[in-house]
């Protein structure tokens, strides 16, 4: 057995289960609300119950995002000349030919930038929600409210699918972050060159 | 089943034949079983002051002076306007909580409602009233009664024709042959279910001249709504084209 590398933490772990459990209910129960999807009665009974799980799963999947702020908000930041060359080749996501990525941290420039993108997002979707639950009486509060809300959940369908993809089976090994936390030490020299080289097991 | 199609519905409602009796207040609270409110004297004939959830439709009393009229006393019946493209039905959620009657009204079922308020925004006349509830109230156009082929309550209980129900085509054909050139709501928001005959331009009674569906909604419903399909449907085919095409990433080939 190869030595194992501790990736994410088990709050870690925990977080982004629930998050991604949260998000996903957010984005099903949303497509019931965006094409009055009578067919999912079938799941939550009526439209009033399936108010109170996207309402309430809102709020949980707000209270996950912000606790990510500990956790790669300052890396999220933190970009060198490596993240400016992965940019140019588009991380060799879609090149046929094997590629070499330039070398990163614990987080590629994709991940960075995804994370910042769903962290902008979802601040906008969870106010806008927010506004739209609870502040009643102030029409263009609700119209912009609900212009931007619906703008915010584009961006989700769109990186979140795209996120869980390159996760799981465009990226074998990488899936075990999300369950165990660690990864062998060969695999992260591979992935996070940079990252091994500061805790120093290069 | 019916061999002929049922003919769209409307009100005609002619403001200067109104003596502002409040029979239809009162008829429509009488049918539609609500509560009166407490209410309070503000100097005016109008009470209650706005339409609500318990209080469909309101004669709404304006005094305009002009100059050739000293004394001009303007009285205008307020309510669900049944619009033929309607913002509420747009930007509501839940699938049966507004709904188009076949006679063209825009009717709603309480029990689907589940209490959003985004039809207040959607409403470009601010019809929409909720209840203690949170559960959406306002004029149906007496859907129950209409729909067995009755008048609704206010135009059966108005005494000087003021409020008049009929085939819509047969109500703007005959404001037409009265010297009416253009009726208020003939053409807006697809056409009105409810027309007003009025004497002079609209503002003066009160009426919004451009009525229109927010911006925001119709761009959210012609672009965002499409967008949101596609976007989600090409980013799982684009993954699909991916895998297929070119597979899971493999280290080994990396920087040969």
């Amino acid at each position: 057995m190869s030595e194992m590398v501790r990736k994410a933490s088990v709050e870690e772990i925990i977080n982004h289960w629930i998050m991604a459990i949260s998000c996903l209910l957010l984005i099903i129960t949303g497509y019931g609300f965006l094409f009055k999807l009578e067919q999912m009665n079938a799941v939550f009974g009526s439209f009033n119950t399936m108010r109170a799980v996207h309402n309430w799963a809102g709020v949980i999947f707000t209270i996950s995002l912000f606790a990510t702020l500990f956790n790669y908000l300052h890396e999220a930041l933190t970009y060198d000349a490596d993240d400016w060359a992965w940019i140019r080749m588009g991380g060799g996501y879609l090149s046929r030919m094997p590629v070499k990525a330039p070398p990163m941290g614990k987080l590629n420039t994709g991940q960075k930038l995804y994370y910042l993108a769903i962290l902008l997002a979802g601040a906008v979707i969870a106010v806008s929600g927010f506004a739209i639950w609870q502040v009643s009486g102030n029409r263009m509060l609700t119209l912009v409210s609900h212009l931007t809300h619906n703008l915010a959940f584009l961006l989700f369908v769109v990186a979140v699918p795209a996120h869980a993809y390159l996760g799981t089976l465009a990226n074998p090994g990488t899936f075990r972050i999300m369950v165990y936390g660690t990864v062998p030490i060969e695999f992260a020299r591979k992935k996070y060159p940079k990252w091994m080289k500061e805790m120093g097991k290069k | 089943m019916s061999t002929t199609e049922t003919k769209r519905k409307a009100l005609l409602i002619s403001p200067e034949l109104c003596i502002g009796c409040r029979g239809c207040q009162t008829a429509c609270k009488s049918w539609n079983q609500l509560p009166g409110l407490p209410t309070k004297n503000t100097g005016t004939m109008q009470n209650p002051p706005d339409i609500s959830a318990s209080t469909f439709n309101i004669i709404r009393y304006s005094e305009v002076p002009s100059q050739t009229n000293a004394l001009r006393w303007l009285f205008v019946s307020r309510r669900c306007m049944h619009c033929d493209d309607a913002g509420c039905m747009k930007i509501c959620p839940a699938p049966g909580a507004l709904f188009k009657t076949k006679e063209g009204a825009v009717a709603f079922n309480r029990d689907k409602c589940i209490g959003c308020k985004l039809c207040v925004a959607g409403c470009p006349f601010d019809v929409p009233r909720y209840d203690a509830k949170d559960k959406i109230g306002k004029c149906d156009l007496c859907a129950g009664r209409i729909a067995e082929g009755l008048s609704p309550a206010c135009a059966k209980t108005c005494p000087t024709g003021a409020i008049k129900y009929g085939d819509r085509d047969g109500l703007i054909a005959s404001a037409k042959k009265a010297g009416y050139a253009k009726l208020y709501g003939e053409a807006d928001l697809g056409g009105l279910g409810a027309l007003y005959a009025f004497k002079d331009a609209p503002k003066i009674y009160g009426m919004n001249e451009d009525p229109a569906i927010p911006e925001s909604v119709i761009f959210w419903h012609k672009v965002l709504k499409p967008l949101s399909i596609i976007g989600l449907g090409g980013v799982l085919a684009g993954a699909l084209i991916h895998y297929a095409a070119v597979g899971p990433h493999k280290d080994e080939e990396e920087g040969k």
